[in-house]
């Protein structure tokens, strides 16, 4: 075989560019962290040039309670997200239905009335994890209709008005003491530094991490939110998944829900409205995908942080209503895009 | 010729029979009125169905676009937002009285939405009607402005004797009433404050008088402030009349009789707590002791949040006052922690609404504009407002 041969039977050279832009593999694996470092910042020398220090105490206090809340729903319902179900549109009375029934049972006691609100929101994620799980009912129009039913639930159950648990309580020093205990666990402050909220927070999105990244079913979680046919064909149940998904998205934002009432001290069916959309925000922007199978419990944990840090930074700017509108708008568009064009380089999307 | 007369004799008799009936109906219904007035009580032991108050509005200093170039704190610009001023030259032709009386008439209430504010209305409604011999229909279309629309059709159908709306949008409430009144049909709003130009189509507007509870809470406010001070508001949702009232109304009296006292910032997070408290931790931190006082346009939640940011920051020289009064705001109250609410009755509201309508069919003369009484309620006088309506 002569030199010349070899030369034109030799492989070609695959010229395909293989490298990736470091900048964005930065941003694609940082994620949303990147955009709450530079918020930090931002907001650091807003609150300078405003004669203050955006680290005081009361001001880093005032962050983590205002997404006290919504980061106790959205550590749940990122699961639901993760699974391929896009969202749950049954929070709002999930987290009002476990108000309600809360309140209602505080002469029980407030132990025995808190495991009863949880309990509310494990059956409704069973029964909205069996209807989308099992029998695979569009995750939207269930849970939409799910959310709707419970409404008119509470409104003929309680004539449409709403329920104060000192009113509920019985007029002895048990069940007064138990509302007085469910109205303190929305004003207590560990130390005087840190309300049991924004704790109750950082332990839900703990355990949400554990459970996602340490347990098999987060990773047969991952799988069925990536190709549900493949789990499926891989052995995995993928029903019993999803269900699992649901149950864990309700029983979290019926802890929500609970908190949600002792602060307000009054149930009624019109508690978490908007935290459906709101929460379902905070974990897009932790870099979830709607479609499922990629995000983080950590990356929902940097949305929800992100959200409560724009709003401070917009408050010390003292911006009207509208203009604060439209620059939530804004940045949240950014991380969307950021977050789907860094997929899209990466060859991922 | 035989059958001529019998018909004729059968009219006589029966217009014979008739008017006496009439007449007694009428005197039974003036009669079961003057009872109801008397007689029927708000769950917080006040006159339900009260005479409103009425009175004469003052001129306006300008047409509206000319007040729309004045300062936000300068009274004289928010005439038109404060006065139901419409021009009485352009009136539709209204249904006359029947003067029959008030007893078998049949009503339908459509109010705007479900809250528990309107659980407590309607019940109120549907109370101040038995009292006065009517019976009422209500109907709910759950904040949906399409749905509220269909509903004034269909009760329009239905060919009530009368119809009361609280109208969603005060823009949209022109052409509602006109239908209304259109259809020969009695229309009265009630309420939420109409756009001008709807009056021309309301045999009678009855609510509460918010521009007015809220300009006597301001200047409660600024005799508490000694005339000095920052404040800083948190609005009703944007666009609606509440905000308006409860914004402008207690800004413009300060800045009238207390110019020393200085606005510091105007937010409008909604009605949820969490979101309330993270606006006043802001404003705590970033005004410091410049922030004296805090002007609510709701006693409930957005009073909660404000008193639990307050509490958290150890801040208890902040001033807070609200429009209200829920169950939460006396509460707070009585525990030093909101300064002063303004009380507005919601049974109140709908008994003033019922009394208009009865006294329309009792041939009485009936105001066009007339408000429910106020008053403004701290820690000496909160238990006369106890327990609350709703």
């Amino acid at each position: 075989m002569s030199d010349q041969n070899k030369t034109v039977l030799s492989p070609k050279t695959d010229t395909r560019k293989t490298e990736v832009n470091k900048g964005i593999l930065l941003f694609n694996r940082m994620g949303i962290w990147v955009i709450t470092i530079a918020l930090l910042i931002l907001g650091t020398i807003i609150a300078a040039a405003n004669g203050g220090h955006f680290f005081d105490k009361s001001n880093i206090q005032s962050i983590l309670e205002a997404v006290a809340l919504y980061g106790m729903v959205a550590a749940g319902l990122f699961y639901v997200t993760y699974s391929g179900n896009w969202t749950d549109m049954s929070i709002p009375l999930t987290m009002a239905m476990a108000g309600m029934l809360t309140v209602q049972s505080i002469n029980l006691g407030f132990p025995v009335a808190l495991l009863i609100g949880i309990a509310t929101g494990l059956a409704i994620g069973m029964i909205n994890g069996f209807m989308i799980g099992h029998l695979r009912a569009n995750p939207i129009i269930w849970s939409w209709g799910f959310n709707l039913l419970l409404s008119g639930i509470i409104r003929v159950g309680w004539g449409g008005k709403q329920l104060y648990a000192d009113t509920v309580a019985k007029q002895t020093d048990f069940a007064q003491h138990s509302a007085q205990t469910f109205y303190s666990i929305s004003r207590t402050y560990i130390g005087g530094i840190i309300s049991l909220m924004a704790i109750v927070m950082l332990c839900m999105f703990v355990l949400s991490y554990i459970i996602h990244a340490k347990t098999s079913f987060g990773q047969k979680l991952k799988l069925v939110g990536s190709n549900y046919e493949a789990a499926r064909f891989s052995g995995i149940n993928c029903q019993k998944i999803v269900m699992m998904g649901y149950m864990i998205s309700s029983t979290f934002a019926a802890v929500g829900g609970i908190f949600y009432t002792a602060l307000r001290k009054t149930a009624s069916y019109e508690n978490g409205t908007g935290y459906d959309f709101t929460c379902l925000t905070c974990v897009l922007l932790g870099g979830t995908l709607l479609s499922g199978g990629k995000g983080s419990v950590l990356g929902t944990f940097g949305g929800v942080l992100a959200y409560g840090i724009l709003n401070n930074i917009l408050s010390w700017i003292g911006i009207g209503t509208y203009t604060k509108y439209a620059v939530q708008g804004m940045v949240f568009l950014l991380i969307v895009f950021i977050n789907t064009y860094t997929e899209r380089k990466l060859g991922r999307s | 010729m035989k059958r001529r007369t019998t018909l004729v004799l059968t009219g006589v008799l029966a217009a014979a029979l008739t008017v006496p009936a009439l007449a007694d109906n009428l005197e039974d219904s003036k009669a079961k009125f003057e009872e109801a007035v008397q007689s029927v009580m708000t769950t917080d032991n006040h006159l339900m169905m009260e005479e409103g108050i009425t009175f004469d509005i003052p001129e306006a200093q300008g047409t509206a676009e000319e007040l729309e170039e004045l300062d936000d704190s300068n009274s004289a610009k928010w005439h038109y937002y404060e006065y139901i001023d419409w021009d009485e030259s352009e009136d539709a032709e209204f249904p006359a009285s029947p003067a029959d009386g008030s007893i078998g008439k049949h009503v339908i209430s459509i109010v705007h939405g479900a809250h528990a504010w309107t659980t407590c209305y309607m019940e109120a409604f549907e109370q101040a009607c038995e009292a006065v011999g009517m019976t009422v229909d209500i109907y709910d279309p759950n904040w949906d402005q399409s749905v509220q629309d269909g509903y004034i059709d269909q009760a329009i159908n239905e060919g009530p004797d009368a119809i009361a709306v609280i109208p969603l949008s005060a823009d949209h409430a022109r052409q509602q009433f006109k239908n209304i009144t259109d259809a020969g049909i009695p229309a009265f709003c009630t309420n939420t404050t109409p756009a001008a130009d709807a009056m021309n189509y309301i045999l009678a507007y009855t609510g509460p008088n918010d521009w007015y509870q809220m300009r006597n809470l301001g200047a409660a406010l600024g005799e508490k402030l000694g005339g000095k001070g920052g404040v800083a508001y948190i609005t009703h949702n944007v666009g609606g009349s509440p905000y308006y009232a409860r914004l402008y109304g207690p800004m413009t009296e300060l800045a009238d009789k207390y110019p020393d006292i200085k606005t510091l910032d105007i937010q409008s997070p909604g009605f949820e707590a969490a979101a309330v408290k993270q606006v006043v931790s802001d404003w705590i931190t970033k005004f410091g002791d410049e922030l004296n006082a805090i002007v609510l346009a709701d006693d409930s939640d957005q009073a909660i949040g404000t008193a639990e940011a307050i509490e958290a920051a150890g801040r208890d020289d902040i001033i807070v006052v609200a429009a209200g009064i829920s169950k939460q705001g006396a509460e707070l109250i009585q525990a030093g922690k909101l300064y002063m609410a303004s009380y507005q009755s919601c049974q109140a509201d709908a008994g003033l609404c019922v009394r208009t309508i009865a006294q329309f069919f009792n041939g009485e003369e009936i105001p066009r504009v007339s408000y429910i009484k106020t008053d403004l309620i701290n820690q000496e006088n909160v238990e006369s407002f106890l327990p609350c309506q709703w």
